[in-house]
């Protein structure tokens, strides 16, 4: 094997080394808690409180919707 | 109370729930600082306890009525129980619905069958029984009975919910607010926003549970003018 071999593999392994070394870097970077959830929570938020409005907004029309099956019922007499 | 002064109270109590909601919305979004740790998602904490302290207290109400009901028998308990069962569970759900979301951010899943989160849906599942047990027994009073008899069952749950991330080993936070060594271990902003979503959700589970003790009163009145009619109409054939 030539010089000129031996030093581009010999390159190309310290290359590869540097590259499984770094590479918990760039996962951890891809995945860091800030920028794995951004942009996502505020919607967490936005949907915890419509369903706060909607559950009670339905219980509050399931009693509208009994007085009037009442007043219908005093109606009919 | 008498038919007017509960018109009255639910109306004033309605008004009153719903500025105090507005004041919430904008004290959560506009005022309170955003939670170091945490982030944005925090906020929901000021929706997701007040909905559990009314499911508490709605449920409460339950075993309390039902117990009473079942000793002296009077109608207007389990109307009273009725409403708060109804209050308990669209509380529990919005709880149930309310943590899934916050915990996904904050602890990366959005359900764990761990001691609190698991006591807290069987506490759903025992409500749901109750509406169940009455609806299907051929005989309503035997219903009410019965459903009474699970209404206190369920109350016993709810200890065992508060303890639960104390006693045992839980991934939900130990408490904030009732801590025994450290109460209202919390910002002054935060406390006090904390504060006015209790009471926006007190004012309108107040206002809605007298409105449904109502409305189960009339119906209650219109079976029995109705059962009457049809005693006659049979004397009369």
């Amino acid at each position: 094997m030539d010089q000129k071999r031996v030093s581009r593999w010999t390159t190309a392994f310290m290359l590869g080394v540097l590259l499984v070394q770094a590479s918990p870097v760039w996962a951890q970077a891809g995945t860091a808690l800030g920028e794995q959830t951004l942009g996502r929570p505020y919607w967490h938020v936005f949907a915890a409180y419509a369903i706060v409005w909607i559950l009670v907004g339905g219980w509050i029309f399931s009693i509208v919707r009994r007085l009037r099956r009442v007043e219908e019922r005093l109606g009919n007499e | 109370m008498n038919e007017k002064q509960i018109q009255w109270s639910v109306g004033v109590l309605g008004a009153l729930g719903v500025a105090t909601v507005i004041l919430l919305h904008w004290m959560v979004f506009f005022w309170v600082p955003t939670e170091a740790t945490m982030g944005v998602v925090q906020r929901i904490f000021y929706i997701h306890v007040p909905a559990w302290w009314i499911a508490f207290v709605g449920f409460g109400l339950v075993g309390l009525c039902s117990a009473v009901y079942l000793w002296l028998g009077d109608e207007r308990l389990d109307r009273a129980a009725v409403a708060g069962a109804e209050a308990g569970m669209v509380f529990t759900t919005i709880g149930l619905l309310t943590g899934p979301l916050w915990g996904r951010v904050a602890w990366g899943t959005w359900w764990e069958w761990e001691p609190r989160l698991t006591s807290a849906l069987i506490l759903w599942f025992i409500y749901l029984g109750y509406f169940l047990v009455r609806r299907s027994t051929a005989n309503p009073e035997q219903g009410k009975k019965f459903a009474a008899v699970i209404g206190i069952i369920g109350v016993l749950d709810i200890p065992l919910i508060h303890v639960s991330v104390t006693w045992l080993r839980s991934l939900h936070p130990q408490a904030v607010i009732l801590s025994a060594e450290n109460p209202m271990n919390l910002d002054g902003s935060m406390g006090a926003t904390i504060g006015v979503g209790l009471l926006a959700f007190s004012l309108i589970f107040a206002s809605l549970f007298l409105a449904r003790y109502a409305v189960a009163g009339y119906e209650r009145e219109l079976d029995l003018r109705d059962a009457r009619l049809v005693g006659a109409q049979a004397v009369e054939a």
